[in-house]
């Protein structure tokens, strides 16, 4: 099932060095890629289908189509690689293991929608990838695809990384635009969206890496190419990241529309230690919960997940199996929230506050059911009411848990033990 | 009035003025949106949420209405059950680590936070767990506490030292509910407009060291008036009580809306200017030092003025224009010279190009206005050859120093028609004393040729005289303020469209013109 698009190197020895990168295609594309008009390369990227794989799966090209034209202002590029979301471990792949890709794919972007600055914001955590990413950008100016002339074309483009300080919410792309400005990071309100002003007020696209590490191979086997893989709306292939109680935990490249159950089964080993599936998170934290009896028609891909009332996200799959406590899971996931909040807004900084400690005070069976009710109402109370969708990452989540896990919260708060019993 | 729109709340069609968001378009016709965080000196940040209302044009389902556009034809939902129940949860989450002890809090009876609760709120609480505790009494410097309990996060006062003063002393630090307005280690608050983050904060977080505890503010009245301690003139509220058996005394100043003027706000120097109207002031008329009925002592003034042979009449840069025109027919009447000298009261490279000016005193303009000289060498000359001076509340120890003043003053009777009793007053022969500018009505016109006027505001106990009624006791022709503001019309033609108290409340901008009308 798997398949080696993105990841065609990501075996290969020192394929993060130029030399091996290029002698494996990097960089192959550019002279097609110059000889093209930069609004044909939209196009064809329109026409890939391809879309952002930051989890909101936004199609690229149309994206790009929304900046303004002839502002006099500089139009910048900045690439999302602030991969936090719990779960999540798909770009860092990209980052260390072919990180020419990303460069390849950056002059591919930048070129078609006319920008000559790309920042990349990458995680502050990233410590080994921000190196490995440094050392190939530094590599590609001193080969000249980066630089005053991109491989020798009349193309100017510099890339700037930028390293975040460690917090969640400057993955939001405007909370990141203010970060890289320099600020405290925090999410504008919208509009203006970034495509009409963004970095420095500038008309900015912003695109996951996974995203751009995509454009190479659309641009040197065509749009048809790509949607070889996938389904009709949602095209391509996709770095998935399994986690949780599976046999073989990892990260794999499958196209997208495939069925989750027979994903986890074939490629992941299934559920570990023969136990049985308790529920599966289907794209990173912040997604719904899936139950067994609910998955058995889900594929991978934006449209089932949106039948099934969950989202596709980042591609971070977590498989729980039936030992899993839901209400510990719920405090842990509160917790994250709580922790990552930016404190803009009051619903988002007082709520997931209260949130936590009504959590707390269930797990050390002092609750009572008018605390799950409470829990359960606060999730509508305080989502969308709030500038970014962070508060909605921990509602969306935690309501599912407590619709679909009712039972496990009111064995809490009626003191019995019917779920194993564990220590806040 | 601008360019209006008309839209529909509620399904009601209202007119309102373009150009403006939701919040103040609605706002001015009588419809109140909810807000905290918004204000229209410092724009939107959109951070309290308590603004949202629903647009039926199939945008999403809620926006901010401090960032949105009151555009012609929008459909705004404030009355619908789920706007009304964001209004309640927002509240009920703006609440929850909120200390609950209003009587103690000295922004109660004028805080948002609970006029919305009354308005918007739940009415029981819900909150089983543990609060979030936060520094309380946090001394930020220019007079400025800070209760980090109490404070809602808004960030007005964040805000207005970036974007109004420009010196970043204020920041929120921290993330989620340990988020919290701060200063940087050792760097407090430090800029001469600090205390109007008490005014912007919009709950009980940020008060005033000199106002807290003094009063409850329900029992303040509150009546406009005209700062008096620069040339700038803010428009202010003069807030004062009168305390059973006591007298009525002014607790604060805080500056009133005028865009032609101040805008929303003023200084700290003007603001706690209101301790002198209370303090320090001449109570009962002197002769010699002797403690006299005010009719005696006048009598005395007129024999002293019969006695004369020549006299000099000098007049302050804070007199309203009434009494300006009112002391110079006096001093035309006695054919005596009539000064305005006041150098001391400019204090050169002081002001700021903001609302502080050099000139610390409120009409100088007026004297220019009415041609009343105002040099040094014509000032000194006169007093030189006079046996009186008659100082209508002329601060010349701003002037002149003690030693100064005696040598100047050695041979020369003064009577002092003064508001406070110092020095000055201390050397004077005879001393009457005179209301302050909130014990008056007159007008004044600014550093920017804008006329003002002001009302009476406080009366006390035993009201003194102003000076344009003492003038008139000592024969001026002019007898009430009537008289003067006729007379004031001979300088002024503007004012032939107006009364004394009609003038607009914005101020009348006088042309080049008639700021220069010099007729004398």
């Amino acid at each position: 099932m798997e398949v080696k698009i993105l990841s065609a190197k990501f075996d290969i020895k020192d394929a993060n060095k130029i030399a091996i990168a290029k002698t494996l295609g990097a960089y192959a594309t550019l002279d097609k890629l110059f000889a093209m008009k930069p609004e044909d390369v939209i196009e064809e990227v329109k026409k890939s289908g391809l879309r952002g794989r930051g989890g909101a799966g936004f199609p690229a090209g149309v994206k790009w189509g929304f900046l303004p034209k002839n502002t006099g202002k500089p139009i910048y590029l900045t690439v999302n690689s602030d991969e936090s979301e719990p779960a999540t471990f798909k770009d860092r792949y990209i980052l260390v293991r072919d990180p020419h890709m990303l460069i390849e794919g950056i002059i591919i972007c930048s070129y078609a929608i006319g920008c000559h600055d790309t920042y990349i914001y990458i995680r502050g955590e990233y410590t080994t990838q921000v190196k490995v990413l440094q050392a190939a950008i530094d590599e590609a100016y001193a080969e000249g695809y980066l630089g005053d002339s991109v491989a020798g074309h009349d193309f100017q483009l510099n890339v700037t990384v930028h390293r975040g300080a460690g917090a969640y919410v400057c993955g939001e792309e405007t909370a990141l635009l203010e970060s890289i400005e320099g600020k405290k990071g925090q999410p504008r309100s919208k509009p203006p969206f970034p495509a009409v002003a963004g970095l420095y007020g500038c008309p900015t696209i912003i695109n996951n890496v996974q995203t751009i590490a995509s454009l190479p191979f659309i641009l040197t086997n065509g749009a048809d190419a790509y949607k070889v893989y996938g389904t009709e709306k949602s095209p391509g292939t996709h770095l998935f990241g399994i986690s949780g109680h599976v046999e073989k935990p990892g990260m794999y490249e499958l196209p997208l529309g495939l069925p989750i159950l027979e994903v986890i089964d074939k490629v992941a080993g299934g559920v570990w230690k023969g136990r049985k599936l308790k529920g599966i998170i289907p794209g990173g934290s912040s997604t719904p919960v899936l139950l067994p009896d609910e998955v058995k028609d889900v594929t991978l891909d934006y449209e089932s997940m949106a039948a099934h009332k969950t989202m596709f996200g980042s591609g971070g799959i977590v498989v729980l199996d039936e030992t899993v406590d839901i209400v510990q899971l719920v405090k842990n996931l509160i917790d994250f929230y709580h922790h990552e909040s930016c404190g803009q807004c009051t619903p988002c900084r007082e709520g997931l506050g209260w949130m936590l400690k009504i959590i707390k005070k269930i797990l050390r069976r002092e609750g009572s059911m008018d605390d799950v009710l409470l829990l359960r109402e606060l999730c509508d109370n305080i989502e969308m009411k709030t500038v970014c969708v962070l508060s909605a990452a921990c509602t969306m989540p935690v309501r599912s848990y407590l619709d679909k896990f009712r039972h496990e919260f009111e064995a809490y708060v009626q003191g019995a033990s019917s779920a194993q019993v564990k220590q806040e | 009035m601008a360019d209006t729109i008309k839209l529909f709340v509620n399904g009601v069609e209202v007119e309102v003025e373009a150009g403006k968001n939701l919040i103040d378009a609605i706002g001015a016709v009588g419809i109140e949106i909810p807000h905290l965080c918004y204000h229209p000196a410092l724009g939107a940040d959109g951070n309290c949420r308590m603004c949202l209302v629903g647009i039926e044009d199939g945008r999403p389902p809620l926006v901010p209405a401090c960032k949105t556009p009151a555009q012609a034809g929008m459909k705004v939902l404030l009355d619908a059950a789920h706007i009304k129940k964001i209004q309640r949860d927002v509240m009920e989450l703006e609440l929850i680590n909120h200390p609950t002890d209003c009587p103690i809090c000295d922004q109660a009876g004028e805080c948002k936070l609970q006029d919305y609760y009354m308005s918007y709120g739940r009415p029981e609480s819900r909150m089983t767990v543990p609060q979030v505790q936060k520094s309380k009494k946090l001394d930020f410097g220019c007079g400025v506490v800070h209760d980090q309990e109490r404070c809602v996060t808004c960030g007005r006062c964040v805000r207005f030292c970036r974007q109004i003063t420009k010196t970043g002393e204020l920041g929120i630090i921290n993330r989620t509910d340990d988020a919290r307005v701060n200063i940087f280690p050792g760097r407090p608050l430090n800029n001469r407009y600090a205390l109007n983050v008490v005014d912007l904060c919009p709950v009980g977080a940020m008060t005033s060291k000199d106002f807290r505890f003094k009063q409850r503010v329900w029992f303040l009245k509150k009546a406009p008036g005209i700062c008096h301690g620069c040339a700038k003139g803010c428009n202010i509220t003069i807030e004062h009580n009168r305390e059973k058996y006591q007298d009525d005394i002014i607790y604060r100043f805080r500056p009133r809306l005028n865009p032609q003027v101040n805008g929303y706000f003023m200084c700290d120097a003007g603001r706690l200017s209101y301790r002198q109207e209370n303090e320090g002031r001449l109570l009962e008329a002197r002769l010699s030092s002797q403690i006299r009925p005010l009719s005696d002592v006048l009598a005395a003034c007129n024999q002293e003025i019969e006695r004369a042979g020549k006299i000099v009449v000098l007049l302050s840069p804070n007199c309203s224009l009434e009494q300006m025109v009112a002391v110079k027919t006096l001093s035309a009447k006695l054919g005596a010279s009539l000064s305005g000298f006041s150098d001391g009261y400019v204090k050169a490279g002081d002001g700021d190009g903001y609302l502080i000016q050099d000139d610390k005193s409120a009409n100088r303009a007026g004297l220019t206005l009415l041609g009343i000289d105002c040099t040094q060498e014509t000032f000194e000359e006169a007093v030189r050859e006079a046996q009186l001076l008659i100082n209508f509340n002329n601060d010349l120890t701003r002037s002149y120093t003690d030693s100064e003043l005696k040598k100047l003053l050695k041979d020369t009777k003064v009577i002092a028609v003064a508001t406070h009793n110092d020095r000055l007053t201390a050397m004077a022969d005879i001393a009457i004393p005179v209301a302050t500018s909130s014990e008056y009505a007159g007008c004044l016109i600014n550093c920017d040729n804008i006329l003002q006027a002001f009302a009476l505001a406080v009366s006390k106990n035993q009201q003194p005289l102003d000076i344009g009624a003492i003038a008139a006791k000592l024969g001026s022709p002019l007898q009430s303020r009537a008289e003067q503001f006729a007379e004031l019309r001979k300088y002024i033609s503007i004012l032939k469209d107006f009364e004394a108290d009609t003038l607009p409340a914005e101020g009348l901008k006088l042309n080049d013109s008639e700021a220069a009308n010099v007729t004398a």
